[in-house]
């Protein structure tokens, strides 16, 4: 403090002198940079014009700076309450999570003891069942609950192929595509399911649940827009929602709305940046059994130059002459679906699920779909058994004619509709959502017994009380007990129908996953190896069960189910 | 040696991938070639911690300054000159970008930032990757050879094809056969039971080959039950939509495997992530979520789950289990571990990362693994209380939409526990598990010694080797491959920008005559591309405390082949 006020400026002066040299040797180090010299001059040519402008520039750096260093988190940072360690350990003390997961309630028990017990070959025909609860095992039930449509699984030339590829090359992969995972089978079927839906390349996945929830994402990131049909599976929903894009959904099947709100999409489109668009549906609905009118929406798509993603996962292999999806069906070229996605595990008779198109998409999805690139690869024997499923498909296919293979699924189909459809008994009680060329016969209580019994339109979808429950994270809401009493009483239906040796099945939904409202309905799967007398009994049956249990059902009764169920 | 070497004809050469040529040898011959003999009783050892040192993380050593900015450098280069190729390619040779460009009104596949690594990186050293293979990736994998005229955008095949030592498959036990009773009950199981499981669990049925193999997975990772899915990452990318809502926070480790980051992403749940096994950090950040509640509303989280590996397959390395287990219990959060790499892997029995540490596996809440790496099948499971299990067994979206696993895959799950659990076979499954052990050891100490950088803990059957720059990736690749080694590289993203790495896996069904052949092959590349910059701090040296003078672990080729077995089944570093 108390410095000699004449030292001071020689101090001063011999600083700024040091100071001066540093400055120079500075910029000297400056302009051997390549640039330097260029960026001197700039700022020269600014400060001589507008010294308040360098000063704002500075600033401006400094911002930026302060701007990347920043931490990501500094919005949480201030948002955070001070407490000391002393009320840190009491709030942890206090802390009581929820159970990971919430226990099974007791009214919900009996959906356990709902899925069937199977001894043996799961896929086939004849299948043999065991009682849940009495251990009872019940041979030569006739098998309504397996989507192996062709029978392809029991195959002798598939499981003699698939055998010879297991003492080949062993069960497993062992490795992920990418790196040593691709082997000469994985290749073929690739190439095989190109060449048998019409696409330039193809690409396998190890589950189909998995496929359409990686391939989407690959191509939709935020800003691009996706219209889904609302009545997809909860899959494509899964895919549409993970990706980030703007997601639109229309009517199911009615194109008219699609239409509508492409009109209204349009004009922001125009002005707005080229993002990606496309619309998402189903060749054949998992929840309802129907398919879209591919031919329209070809041309809607077309003229609003949308891209078309059709999920395949039921269709391929049931629908068209030949089985080759819902496009054969219509007389449409597979050119004009952008994507295709499907199934292995269903009517092709093996397991995993692909993905087809041109080759740009496919080439894309080896380097950045998830579900690629970060698991293992498919059995290489599930690859052949899909192969020879194609194989045997086109060997026996001839022109203008149904294939061999498909001609009794299609018969089935429509005969087992017919039956439901034209029944008498059944008129006031249920009614066939299905399409006649659906193998997936789907079965609703009729809508007017429904309402006179206090039954909702469906359940869970938009605005519901689960869906809310969800957002909040309400665990203990997330159970909805009119549709645990209404899929109870399905299951009654279906049990009865098991006694005679009949096993069909029920949608089994996790409602508080699904995006789109729900309607319980019984399901029968048909398969090219029933015969019409089998089909009629099993519609004998299942008229049986279904006049017996809602015959003369009045609400009372729907809360005496309620009441037991809580027992 | 190669299939059909004297077929080779260069005007045969075709784009397709060709069919796998028929193999007439004889049976041993090829059981020879999936799985090699024990060729001595001592080149077996017991994989087990010791409980009464604390967890030491590995060591990872540093690399020299002129490694790190040769690394960056190179990067810069490939970017820049990637950068030129890309603005001039789009403009004279469009056709080359067709799927970068908007065509007709309708909109790019791909904007060309997306794809630039692949395209401009990575398709430089394609030819390193997706190598087609045929038959059994057991102790030898046979690739097709193969070249390319035009960058790797295409691949030629003369039809021929190279038997490689096999250390890329994730073939821990090898159980990857064509031959014995694993594949002989696989065969069965598609004669009685077909090729396909016809649907989703809950809907075509719980079959009887299906509820016997959860239970005996259930016992062997010691939880009630379990439920095993046909796909590993479905398994982890659907599970954490069934137990998580958005009310709820997940800890996750910072190198947590893509599927379950997918998983917690499609589960809505909040997310923090903790540094790789850093469990200060981690108990950092459990103090200020709890105390601190939710973000905004500063309500309680609904439930905290703590994600994390039990051996993460890129660093070779193990959680922290006893740290993991205390903390979550000190603060009542739940822990998930995912053991894709550890179950069968680690542990006395195979058993996993638990009975690695001698912990029960009742304190972790849910055990996620899969099946594809020890078992020699494909698959996940998840493991838990009978209570916790009940509830995914109805509300577990893959019950209800996926697949179920086909039968011969888990016959082949069925049948590799039990031989590993000792009930068939005899010692067939204990000498599986004492030579993966060994072989880890062995192939880590050795490398160690030779000079190189290679990151993990002792027993993990994955062996990351550092080779830093890109470059240096494809030439080594190549350069095993020319030696007849098939091994796997690993660059960014999967790892940090400048820790490219080659990646061994062991397997059981290597001999210890198979890891002297690898030792002197890695000894060659290494000189030859200059790998070799460990320091010692990470073990290899010669005498304890050489590193901290300075001295640098470069045993001779010869040095290591004679000391090491015998030193890897000691408590060495």
């Amino acid at each position: 403090m108390d410095t000699e006020p004449r030292e001071t400026p020689q101090f001063i002066a011999s600083l700024a002198a040091i100071l001066a040299e540093l400055w120079y040797a500075l910029l000297e180090l400056f302009l051997k940079v390549p640039g330097g010299a260029l960026v001197l001059d700039y700022i020269r040519a600014s400060h001589k014009n507008d010294p308040w402008r360098t000063l704002l520039e500075i600033l401006l750096a400094l911002v930026a700076i302060r701007y990347f260093l920043a931490s990501k988190y500094s919005q949480d940072e201030k948002d955070k309450v001070e407490l000391s360690e002393r009320e840190v350990d009491e709030l942890i003390a206090d802390w009581e999570p929820e159970p990971i997961v919430p226990p099974l309630r007791r009214d919900e028990r009996w959906q356990l003891d709902s899925i069937p017990l199977i001894n043996g070959a799961v896929a086939s025909v004849h299948v043999s069942v065991e009682d849940p609860k009495s251990g009872e095992i019940s041979d030569n039930v006739l098998n309504l609950a397996s989507k192996d449509y062709l029978s392809m699984s029991s195959n002798e030339v598939v499981k003699e192929n698939s055998i010879k590829e297991i003492r080949a090359a062993g069960v497993g992969a062992c490795g992920p595509p990418n790196f040593y995972g691709t082997q000469d089978v994985h290749v073929r079927v690739c190439e095989d399911l190109a060449r048998f839906l019409g696409a330039e390349e193809g690409i396998i996945y190890g589950q189909d649940y998995c496929t359409p929830t990686s391939v989407l994402p690959c191509f939709l990131k935020r800003g691009d827009i996706v219209i889904v049909d609302g009545g997809v599976s909860l899959a494509l929903q899964k895919a549409a929602l993970i990706s980030r894009s703007d997601v639109e959904w229309f009517n199911h099947n009615d194109l008219d709305h699609l239409e509508e709100i492409l009109e209204n999409l349009e004009e922001d489109l125009a002005d707005g940046p080229l993002n990606r668009r496309f619309i998402v549906t189903e060749g054949l609905f998992e929840n309802f059994g129907d398919s879209p009118d591919l031919k329209r929406l070809v041309e809607i798509k077309n003229h609003y130059k949308f891209r078309l993603v059709l999920d395949e996962t039921n269709s391929v292999g049931t629908l068209g002459p030949n089985g080759r999806g819902l496009p054969e069906a219509c007389g449409i070229s597979r050119d004009e679906i952008e994507i295709t996605i499907g199934s292995m595990a269903q009517a092709l008779g093996s397991s995993g699920g692909y993905c087809v198109g041109c080759e740009d998409m496919i080439y894309h999805q080896i380097l950045s779909s998830n579900a690629y690139v970060f698991s293992a690869s498919l059995p290489p024997y599930c690859a052949v058994a899909a192969s020879t499923s194609i194989h045997l498909l086109e060997d026996s296919q001839e022109e203008g004619k149904i294939n061999p293979y498909l001609r009794p699924l299609v018969e089935n189909s429509k005969h087992l509709h017919q039956l439901f459809r034209d029944s008498k008994p059944l008129r006031n009680l249920v009614v066939v959502r299905s399409a006649d060329y659906s193998p997936v016969v789907h079965i609703r209580l009729n809508p007017d017994l429904r309402k006179s019994l206090g039954l909702p339109e469906g359940y869970g979808g938009p605005g519901s009380s689960i869906l809310n429950a969800v957002k909040k994270g309400h665990e203990d809401l997330y159970f909805d007990s009119l549709y645990n009493t209404e899929s109870y009483i399905l299951q009654q239906v279906i049990d009865q129908c098991l006694k005679k040796k009949v096993l069909i099945t029920r949608t089994k939904r996790v409602l508080h996953q699904e995006l789109l409202p729900v309607v319980p309905e019984l399901i029968l799967h048909c398969n090219a190896k029933f015969t019409k007398a089998e089909l009629d009994h099993v519609y004998k049956v299942v008229e049986q069960s279904l006049v017996s249990t809602f015959g003369d059902i009045t609400k009372e009764d729907v809360a005496k189910y309620t009441s037991v169920l809580n027992n | 040696m190669s299939f059909n070497a004297g077929k080779f004809n260069p005007s045969e050469w075709s784009a397709h991938v060709p069919s796998a040529p028929t193999d007439d040898r004889p049976e041993e011959v090829k059981a020879e070639m999936e799985f090699g003999k024990l060729t001595s009783q001592k080149w077996l050892a017991t994989a087990k911690y010791d409980a009464k040192k604390s967890f030491k993380a590995p060591i990872a050593d540093d690399p020299p300054y002129f490694v790190v900015i040769m690394t960056y450098l190179n990067y810069l280069v490939l970017i820049l000159i990637g950068h030129i190729r890309d603005y001039f390619g789009m403009f004279f040779t469009p056709q080359h970008f067709t799927a970068m460009l908007s065509k007709n009104g309708y909109p790019p596949w791909y904007a060309s930032f997306e794809s630039f690594y692949p395209r401009r990186l990575k398709a430089r050293m394609d030819d390193c990757f997706a190598r087609p293979i045929h038959g059994v990736p057991g102790r030898y994998t046979a690739c097709f050879n193969r070249i390319s005229h035009d960058y790797n955008k295409h691949f030629l095949y003369d039809g021929t094809s190279t038997e490689c030592l096999n250390l890329s498959s994730y073939n821990y036990l090898g159980f990857a056969q064509s031959v014995g009773k694993c594949t002989d009950d696989s065969v069965a199981a598609v004669e009685e039971r077909g090729t396909s499981a016809g649907g989703p669990t809950d809907v075509s049925g719980h079959a009887d080959l299906l509820r016997n193999t959860e239970k005996i997975l259930a016992k062997f990772v010691g939880k009630d039950d379990s439920l095993i899915f046909s796909m590993g990452y479905g398994t982890n990318a659907h599970f954490f939509t069934s137990v998580l809502n958005s009310k709820c926070l997940v800890i996750s480790d910072s190198l947590n495997h893509s599927s379950a980051r997918f998983g917690i992403r499609l589960s809505g749940a909040a997310v923090k992530v903790f540094p790789h096994n850093d469990m200060v950090a981690l108990e950092r950040i459990l103090r200020e979520s709890i105390s601190q509640g939710q973000a905004k509303t500063h309500r309680p989280w609904k439930k905290i789950l703590i994600c994390s590996e039990g051996l993460y397959s890129m660093e070779g390395e193990y959680c922290d289990l006893p740290a993991l287990v205390s903390l979550k219990e000190k603060y009542h959060a739940s822990l998930f571990i995912d053991e894709a790499h550890s179950i069968g892997a680690l542990g006395e029995h195979g058993r996993g990362i638990c009975e690695y540490f001698g912990i029960s596996a009742s304190r972790v809440d849910i055990m996620m693994g899969t099946l594809t790496k020890s078992f020699g099948a494909a698959g996940g499971y998840i493991a838990a209380d009978q209570w916790i299990i009940d509830r995914l067994r109805v509300d577990f979206s893959t019950n209800c939409y996926g697949e179920a696993p086909p039968p011969a895959v888990l016959q082949q799950i069925n049948t590799s526990l039990r031989i590993i659990d000792g009930q068939l076979n005899g010692d067939e499954g204990k000498e599986r598990l004492q030579r993966i052990a060994f072989n880890s050891r062995y192939l880590r100490l050795g490398l160690k010694r030779l000079g190189f950088i290679v990151y993990g803990n002792d027993d993990a059957p994955v062996i990351p080797m550092l080779v830093y720059t890109p470059a240096k990736m494809p030439a080594a690749s190549r350069m095993f491959l020319k030696y007849g080694v098939a091994v796997v590289i690993v660059g960014y993203p999967a790892t940090p920008l400048i820790s490219s790495r080659i990646r061994f896996c062991v397997s059981a069904a290597l001999t210890k005559e198979d890891i002297d052949r690898i030792l002197a092959i890695s000894n060659i590349v290494g000189d030859k591309m200059c790998l070799k910059f460990g320091s010692g701090m990470a073990g290899g040296e010669k005498h304890p405390g050489d590193w901290k003078k300075g001295i640098h672990p470069r045993w001779s080729l010869e040095e290591v082949l004679a000391k090491t077995p015998e030193d890897c089944r000691k408590e060495m570093y």
